[in-house]
């Protein structure tokens, strides 16, 4: 039932895309660009105040979703839960979101709604850090860690006597994570389980995800994540930028590992709405993609020599107090390219927040299928499923037809390349599914298709199998 | 004469009292008993804050924390600035979108020449930062350069000694295998062994920190350079965006842009070739008729400031506190008339009035989410709209639950009171009423009510006290834009500034709650019969 829905769906959006493609042809011989027809031009948007918020508030800033014929508001929410609430209630129109957010809330892990998004707003970006005495105790187990510049990738191995020393005392090392369906959760556990650490299981009962667990993670909200760690309730994080930063600036922790070290470019955060508000604003919604694009597009602009050249422009907007609001120079590392992990080991990271490049911000359905597999991985998902239900439920709630869409009006308008927007063949079986990841861009060494998540889950050695 | 007596009750009433000598004085009444009176009751109190800034400003720069440095009075100023300085940009962004014709191309000249001047300045400084920058490598590499060494080279030792230990072991364990030694030997040295591992780790942990703490150390200069860049450079930034809100942002730009295209699609009937693009034309005509139409009633939406900030916070308080009033009064009535009343009240009052507002605020954030009508079509929303204040403000759904946690917290002292006043009526008075057979409505108004009202004030400003204490909380957890949800972000953006933002929001929430409580004084005052001064 639910396929013939979508599939339902899908024809009649190709079918609108069809006519406004062509109704816009038509206009294009008498007049140049138009806005759409939006249905509401008075828009608030929610977000978390990480530095990937960046699209949306560089769209605000630079006047792409005024060129849409948008107003929009862009307000700071306290944490990932009410940002959900507000946009299920409606009191938001649409939020910058987890990537898990509209996939647990779609299938009913925590707060149930049906959220769709249709724009990845950025891949990377987040890194796991270690208070100072973990960090000491990790060179001290790993003397090739005891260097100013110690190799990286940093896998979990040298945790695992830590680990052992406390369990040795009746107690678990305790580490932060921002929500139960963020990437965080599924990074740290990753490269926990990556090095034979158990991270603990989600059951019917246990929502909190601590059976079995070695090491155990709660929730704290990113902004609190440095203050949490100083007071000694957790020995470590994994959070987005610029708290792990701001740790390295405080001199309170070790950032270890990045996200881009655990999985290479995995996607981020998105940008979601509801799927009652999509369907009774399409025009709206398509405009605010066309602006995210735009955005996108912006941040990612390099010159000849492959600079980045507008992030000091984005990182200085982000610092004012009413978005992200932290110190020019803290956020300055990680979004033009570089990032401290100790004081003296300032390292280039050219791709640590990617926003659009190599069709970043396209809403590929191998990522919700990878966010899918880490939910059933780890017990969220508590029952099995099959192949079918994964990839149905990805389509349910990723709209790369939007995208495309709106990507068309772009390229019809002069403001996007053809090559900048994926091939995306509707009638191929697997179109919107990226290519297998190779296993060499895992910290795992275990190769990803999205086109067969039960094998992908099956090929570990922690977590739920089917 | 008049006059002064009528300045020295309103003194009085608004619990002034203590300007009275000053009053006086003017007046040239006892002057020198009023010039002791001022100098004990104005002068000392204004010194003793005087010196309590000074040793906040002494005090301060002492105490590095990891978030940085408590701020000394001038930083908190600076924090005020920065808050007004926004505002003011927010208001002048707000203008600039609707500016149009010859007082846009004026600004926008004017801007321009802004900017041109302003480039110049941040790249100057940009150089400046450059210098500080090297100077603060060199001094640091000089300030790191003994440690380090000295740290390199007790590592050094340290390992030899390590490595040389492990030989030992290595040659003892020959030994005890070819049963030469005791096995306790060998035991005994790798003990001591480790013993001498962790005293060495622990040495080298001592220099390691002392070369993190110089790391930490913040060069004035730097820093001083880093400001002047920053802000700058936010003013640069500023004035870019004005550019932009003046031109291709700009309203009436904008609405000339689509009236043109219009112009050309109505053009475009005479040249079109078939019916269908006949059709086509009048559509589009249409859309763009809407669109412009949309495009001229369009605001541009600012930033929420603190000005907004407060603005609403009061909006919510009053709104709150009206609340509590209207079910905390009525209550307290029947509750000092009817003593059975007041026995069913009294486990509710008694279990409910210590429980915590953050509760109070979950609670209704739940039962507001499940019943918060349609703002856009619900009537008593579209009352509130119409009211030019409110409509500026935005009454959302967190509003709501903020008012109405303020509600449940302030209630309680209103209703105590006015049960309290009520239960303590002359007995006199009860009787005149009984003798002039008044129904109970008279008895209500002209009797109970009146002579409880000292004592329903006293309870209403303890109320008016509690909401505001409760809603700065309220609006951190529930974040309705208010100055708790201003506090609560400034801690979460984890800046340079925070801090001082957050002194500086203190001062403001403590000036707010300080007026609001004379203006309860005031009215309580002027209910009171009794003479007694309202005590501050």
């Amino acid at each position: 039932m639910k396929v013939y829905n979508t599939r339902k769906l899908n024809s009649a959006r190709k079918l609108s895309k069809l006519n406004l493609v062509f109704g816009l042809g038509m206009m294009v011989s008498t007049v140049s660009a138009e806005t759409l027809d939006v249905e509401k031009d008075s828009l608030k948007f929610g977000f978390i105040k990480l530095t990937d918020c960046a699209p949306i508030v560089i769209a605000k800033e630079k006047g792409f979703f005024e060129e849409e014929g948008l107003q929009v508001e862009v307000i700071a929410q306290p944490n990932w839960k009410q940002l959900l609430d507000n946009v299920i209630t409606g009191e938001l129109d649409g939020a910058h979101m987890l990537s898990g957010q509209p996939i647990g809330a779609t299938i009913g892990f925590g707060t149930q709604a049906h959220i769709v998004t249709a724009y990845t707003l950025d891949l990377n970006g987040n890194a796991i850090t270690v208070s100072n005495s973990v960090w000491e105790k990790m060179q001290a187990n790993d003397p090739a860690l005891d260097t100013p510049n110690p190799k990286h990738p940093i896998t979990a191995d040298a945790l695992v006597p830590v680990v052992q020393e406390k369990l040795d005392l009746g107690e678990k090392l305790k580490m932060g994570m921002v929500f139960p369906v963020s990437t965080h959760n599924y990074e740290i556990r990753y490269w926990l389980a990556a090095s034979g650490i158990n991270p603990g299981f989600y059951t019917s009962e246990d929502q909190k995800g601590f059976t079995g667990a070695q090491v155990e993670l709660s929730v704290t909200p990113p902004p609190q994540m440095p203050a949490t760690l100083e007071s000694g309730n957790i020995s470590g994080y994994c959070v987005g930028e610029p708290w792990n930063q701001q740790a390295v600036a405080k001199g309170i922790g070790v950032p270890v590992v990045t996200n881009y070290d655990i999985w290479k470019n995995n996607p981020e955060k998105v940008f979601g709405v509801s799927k009652k508000w999509a369907d009774e604003n399409p025009n709206t919604h398509l405009a605010v993609v066309k602006a995210l694009i735009r955005a996108g597009k912006w941040l990612d602009e390099v010159d000849a020599s492959g600079t980045l050249i507008n992030r000091e422009e984005a990182v200085r907007i982000l610092s004012q107090p009413n978005y992200v609001g932290a110190d020019f120079d803290v956020i300055k590392n990680s979004m033009t390219g570089y990032f401290f992990f100790q004081k003296t080991d300032k390292r280039l990271m050219p791709e640590f927040n990617v926003f659009f490049k190599n069709h970043a911000s396209f809403p590929w359905y191998s990522d919700g299928v990878w966010f899918l597999t880490q939910m059933r991985r780890w017990g969220q998902i508590t029952e099995t499923k099959s192949a079918d239900w994964y990839h149905e439920t990805a389509k349910e709630i990723y709209l790369p037809e939007v995208y495309l869409e709106a990507a068309a009006l772009l390229v019809e308008e002069g403001h996007l390349d053809p090559s900048e927007v994926p091939a995306f063949d509707a009638n191929q079986k697997w179109a919107g599914y990226k290519p297998a990841t190779p296993a060499s861009d895992f910290i795992d060494g275990i190769a990803y298709d999205g086109r067969d998540p039960v094998g992908y889950l099956n090929a570990h050695k922690i977590g739920n199998k089917d | 004469m008049e006059l002064k007596y009528k300045i020295l009750k309103g003194l009085d009433v608004s619990g002034f009292a203590v300007f009275d000598p000053v009053v006086r004085l003017a007046y040239g009444e006892e002057p020198q008993k009023q010039i002791r009176a001022i100098g004990k009751f104005i002068i000392v109190p204004v010194i003793f804050i005087l010196v309590c800034f000074a040793l906040t400003d002494w005090i301060a720069p002492k105490h590095k924390t990891k978030s940085g440095q408590v701020p000394d009075t001038a930083t908190i100023r600076k924090s005020a600035k920065i808050n007004h300085l926004i505002a003011k940009r927010e208001g002048i962004k707000t203008v600039d979108f609707l500016r149009e014709g010859a007082d846009r191309e004026k600004t926008l000249l004017e801007v321009q020449a802004l900017i041109a001047e302003k480039v110049a300045i941040v790249d100057e400084l940009k150089a400046e930062l450059k210098i500080q920058e090297e100077a603060y490598k060199s001094q640091l590499d000089a300030k790191l350069k003994p440690i380090q060494s000295k740290y390199d080279a007790l590592k050094a030792k340290y390992k030899e000694a390590s490595n040389a230990r492990k030989a030992q072991s290595k040659a003892l364990a020959t030994q005890v295998y070819n049963k030469q030694v005791e096995p306790s030997e060998l035991v005994a040295l790798l003990k001591e062994s480790d013993a001498q591992t962790e005293a060495e780790r622990a040495e080298l942990d001592i220099l390691k920190n002392q070369l993190d703490e110089k790391r930490s150390e913040k060069y004035e200069p730097l820093e001083l350079a880093r400001s002047n860049v920053d802000s700058e450079a936010d003013a640069l930034m500023f004035l870019k965006t004005r550019e932009q809100l003046l031109t291709s942002r700009n309203r009436s730009v904008k609405v000339a842009e689509a009236v043109e295209k219009k112009q050309g699609i109505a053009d475009s009937f005479e040249t079109a070739t078939s019916e269908s693009k006949v059709l086509n034309a009048a559509k589009g005509l249409v859309r763009q008729e809407l669109s412009i139409e949309r495009l001229e009633s369009q605001k541009y939406a600012p930033a929420a400031t603190i000005y907004l900030y407060i603005q609403r916070s009061v909006f919510t308080v009053i709104v709150g506190f009206l609340l509590a009033v209207i079910i905390g009064i009525p209550l307290g009535i029947l509750c000092g008339l009817n003593k059975v009343f007041m026995a069913c009240m009294t486990p509710i009052i008694a279990i409910f009035k210590p429980v915590s507002p953050v509760v109070w605020l979950l609670i209704f954030q739940i039962i507001v989410g499940a019943f918060f009508p349609n703002p856009d079509t619900h009537p008593l929303f579209v009352a509130a709209s119409n009211i030019p204040w409110v409509q500026t403000l935005g009454v959302n759904p967190a509003m709501v639950f903020s008012a109405c946690t303020v509600a449940m917290c302030a209630l309680w002292p209103s209703l105590v009171n006015t049960a309290l006043g009520v239960c303590s009526l002359d007995p006199d008075h009860v009787n005149v009423a009984r003798v002039l057979r008044l129904n109970f409505w008279e008895r209500l108004t002209k009797i109970i009510i009146p002579s409880a009202l000292p004592l329903i004030f006293a309870g209403l400003r303890i109320s008016m006290g509690v909401g505001w204490m409760v809603l700065i909380a309220a609006e951190a957890l529930s974040s309705s834009d208010g100055l708790g949800k201003f506090v609560w972000d400034e801690y979460q953006n984890g800046s340079s500034l925070t801090f001082a933002n957050i002194m500086f929001a203190c001062f403001v929430i403590g000036i707010i709650g300080f007026i609001l409580d004379r203006v309860m004084i005031v009215l309580q005052r002027i209910v009171s019969f009794d003479d007694s001064g309202a005590s501050v």
